[in-house]
């Protein structure tokens, strides 16, 4: 530990905010999801501040002192650091006050946050306790029984407080789930006596929907493959590509983050409800999505061949012909049927929001209670679903 | 008997028997039969679309006359078998079959001749050919070509030929050019459309880039009663209470699923078809479609969408914990078995150590999907901030459509990046 340099000594000091960030975040979480748990215990109604809102300061902020000058807090075993004395043995109950008392120097940078050459905080220095890897010190101990240390206890709290909190929130209570069970009693009748005649409308609908993930995939490939050489780290090294490789990122990450039947509303209104509208929905999503796959494999790949095509005199073209393509030819097919597996579950419901398909069909039937027909509709999905899964996941099989 | 079975394997060192590929050899027939079915299909649809300019309703309205089908399913049928006998056609190359002669030649063209005139012989006769046999097939015997399961790629004296050069690499390209065509049509694409009617989406762009970002603390009245951050929040505690629960149930469920933990009596199997059945159906039917049986159920609000989400989690879930579970290192296990353990104890002891990071890590990755799939599932029904989405779309107020789209990313993608990084950790 001797002689650390201005470096190390830089990257302990932001081990240390992290872990005085970890212990904040969580204890600030428990305060207003506990907050959120006894508003809808007490009175039935969700509220963030039913104690006052000032009051999370000074919970956080005694709460973390106690627990990192007392305990063993989150983000001190997340990090890798126990507190001991000088000598790796457990620190005295005084040491371990004057740490609580000028630990608070440390977090209101009240005391320079500076760590000297051995890298040591100042609250460290005066207390005596340190922080330090456990292992390089001290023998290692029996665990003790999770409710019997700090992060065990805080824990449990914390479960207990969200799901509590979770179960007012989504007003979810088994009573309605038995008591109004008798309402889909039609729903489960008319499940199992599906309309046949419906079968020929249904199967030309279904057959509408995968052509509708088939030629989204399919798009969507032609404009990933190439654009994937221009996503991948490995490949990008001038200024300009490292640019052109931060906006593609930037650009794919915001719109696969926005989910596909969100892009089918607004192509539904672009260019009207319809198959087109969903296919445009599906080719968006899976665009980012393929490009993000596939340049991830690229950026994985083997540097072997590549460099051996490159000493030889091959120029870029052939690089990428005969030193990366046959590297991620098999990865590329996999993660496309891979993405075609999933258009085809989306395009099943992306009519829901007017893409067009079997869902539009389906959502309407539904939505006018008429389940008979509703239930033909659900079988022939299912069918189609459990299809292009096996078949999807037999060929990936294949080609691992 | 023991002597007869080498004898049979001696010999089928030189002619492989039926019933080892007889699955394969039939199913990739039926793919190339398919696969020409749908080109012809395909070439009938394009024809009277632009030939003839009718406008066809491509299911059930082709107009063929009445000798018109016959010709059509034997015409396909003979193309698929011309496909077989003179090169690697489409189906046994995806099931991994090819010709060979008996001693492990490329067939002449009189042998690929033979063969297919024989392969009427096997196949008219409903197939019985095939099955009458002791050996191989008649087609196979009075040709002397066979099939056979590819070998490894070093064992090939030849570079294998580009794809354009095989009978299987045409048939897929034509394949997904057909495909791709047949998309366009059935799926009204229409660029005029796309770049004709972008005026109308210009002002859902202006609303996008000008997010009010106001409006995401502001407490809204009376059908909303929720401020967007509040409705963000009830979203992810439902992804949440959809996961856990889902997880919690998923887990025992996932044992049950299992082959390797089911295998024995016949109760116990029937138990674990009937839970991979019980995966498999709720599996596929997507969650937003659950929501809606369960707003009928318990009525519209979070309550639904959180019941929709964890159905389906519970079945994607087991699914994925099962496939885990079959997939474990049988070593702990027979330990535990061979010392004397029950089926309980080797499952504790020697299962659950095994599957608890990958299960973790599956949980996880589903929790991040429930997040995704909860803000579109309150569109119908289902509470959340999808039910202000609808909202604010309704209402043309595209500027807080255009907040509750960049928070909803903005969460997504922060926890798209946690539960990657996490996972990464995990496994």
């Amino acid at each position: 530990m001797d002689g650390l340099d201005l470096r190390d000594r830089a990257n302990e000091l932001v081990l240390r905010l992290f872990m005085i960030f970890v212990d904040v975040a969580l204890l600030a979480y428990l305060w207003f999801v506990g907050n959120c748990f006894f508003s809808v215990i007490l009175y039935h109604t969700e509220s963030y501040t039913l104690a006052p809102i000032w009051g999370v300061i000074p919970f956080v902020a005694l709460g973390v002192g106690l627990w990192e000058s007392f305990g063993k807090s989150a983000g001190m075993r997340l990090i890798g650091r126990y507190s001991m004395n000088e000598r790796g043995e457990a620190p005295t109950l005084g040491q371990r006050l004057v740490h609580w008392v000028t630990w608070h120097g440390f977090i209101f940078g009240l005391v320079t946050a500076m760590n000297d050459a051995r890298g040591r905080f100042p609250q460290e220095l005066a207390s005596g306790v340190w922080y330090r890897e456990p292992h390089l010190y001290a023998a290692p101990k029996v665990p003790r029984r999770w409710y019997r240390t700090s992060l065990g206890l805080v824990a449990f709290a914390t479960v207990v407080v969200t799901l509590g909190a979770a179960i007012g929130i989504t007003e979810a209570s088994l009573v309605t789930l038995f008591v109004n069970a008798g309402k889909t009693g039609k729903f489960w009748r008319e499940l199992v006596s599906p309309d046949a005649s419906l079968f020929g409308l249904g199967l030309k609908l279904l057959v509408e929907t995968f052509f509708m993930a088939m030629i989204a995939t399919a798009c969507a490939v032609l404009v990933a493959a190439p654009l994937s050489f221009l996503a991948a780290r490995n490949l990008s090294r001038g200024p300009v590509s490292r640019l052109i490789y931060t906006l593609i990122r930037v650009v794919i990450s915001a719109m696969r983050s926005v989910d596909a039947i969100i892009w089918a509303i607004i192509f539904a209104l672009w260019v009207g409800m319809g198959t087109f509208a969903g296919a445009l929905a599906l080719f968006i999503h899976s665009v980012a999505d393929l490009i993000k796959l596939y340049s991830e494999q690229l950026e994985s790949i083997d540097q072997g061949p590549v460099e051996a095509v490159a000493s030889t005199g091959g120029n870029a073209l052939q690089v990428i012909r005969y030193g990366i393509v046959p590297q991620i030819l098999n990865p590329y097919l996999s993660f496309t049927l891979y993405r075609w597996d999933i258009n085809v579950r989306m395009a099943t419901i992306i009519g829901v929001v007017g893409g067009g398909g079997i869902g539009w069909r389906l959502f309407s039937y539904l939505k006018a209670w008429q389940f008979r027909q509703a239930s033909t509709l659900m079988i022939l999905i299912m069918i189609l679903v459990w299809a292009i899964d096996y078949i999807s996941s037999r060929l990936r099989a294949r080609l691992m | 008997m023991v002597d007869k079975r080498r004898q049979r394997d001696e010999e089928g060192e030189k002619s492989p028997r039926v019933s080892r590929f007889l699955v394969r050899r039939i199913a990739s027939f039926w793919i190339d039969w398919l696969i020409i079915g749908f080109l012809a299909y395909g070439i009938v649809y394009l024809l009277n679309y632009y030939w003839y300019t009718v406008s066809v309703d491509w299911f059930g309205t082709l107009t063929l006359p009445p000798w018109g089908w016959p010709i059509a399913v034997v015409g396909t049928l003979e193309i698929a078998l011309l496909c077989r006998a003179f090169g690697h056609s489409f189906g046994m190359r995806v099931l991994g079959l090819m010709t060979v002669t008996g001693d492990r030649d490329r067939p002449s063209m009189k042998e690929r001749l033979r063969y297919y005139g024989a392969m009427h012989v096997a196949i008219v006769p409903a197939g019985v050919g095939v099955w009458l046999s002791p050996r191989s097939p008649w087609h196979e015997r009075l040709s002397g070509i066979h099939l056979i399961p590819i070998p490894r790629r070093d064992e090939w004296s030849d570079p294998p030929p580009p794809w354009y050069g095989t009978v299987w690499g045409i048939t897929a390209f034509v394949l997904f050019a057909m495909t791709v065509t047949l998309s366009w049509h059935i799926t009204d694409v229409s660029l005029k459309n796309l770049i004709g009617e972008a005026d109308k989406a210009a002002r859902i762009w202006k609303g996008l880039f000008n997010p009010n970002f106001d409006a995401l603390v502001a407490d809204y009245p009376a059908p909303i009663n929720d401020s967007i951050l509040g409705a963000l929040v009830e979203t992810l505690f439902m992804a949440l209470l959809a996961t856990i629960f889902g997880a919690v149930i998923a887990f025992p469920l996932s044992f049950l699923g299992a082959r390797n933990v089911m295998r024995g009596t016949k109760i116990r199997m029937g138990v674990f078809w009937i839970i991979r059945g019980f995966f498999n159906v709720f599996r596929s039917i997507e969650s937003i479609l659950w929501a809606m049986i369960f707003a009928i159920w318990v009525g519209w609000g979070p309550y639904a969408g959180t019941l929709a989400l964890m159905l389906h989690t519970i079945a994607a879930l087991g699914k994925l914990y099962s496939e885990q579970a079959e997939h474990i290192d049988p070593g702990p296990v027979e330990a535990i078995y061979s010392a004397g353990g029950g089926r309980i104890q080797t499952i504790r002891h020697a299962v659950i150590p095994q599957v608890i990071p990958p299960y973790l890590a599956f949980t996880l990755y589903r929790w991040e999907i429930n997040v995704r799939m909860a803000t579109v599932i309150s569109l119908v029904g289902g509470g959340g901030i999808g039910r202000l989405l609808f909202y604010f779309k309704r209402e043309l107020d595209w500027a807080r459509v255009g907040a509750i789209v960049i928070a909803i990313a903005v969460v997504v993608w922060v926890l798209d990046y946690v539960s990657g990084r996490v996972r990464e950790r995990i496994v």
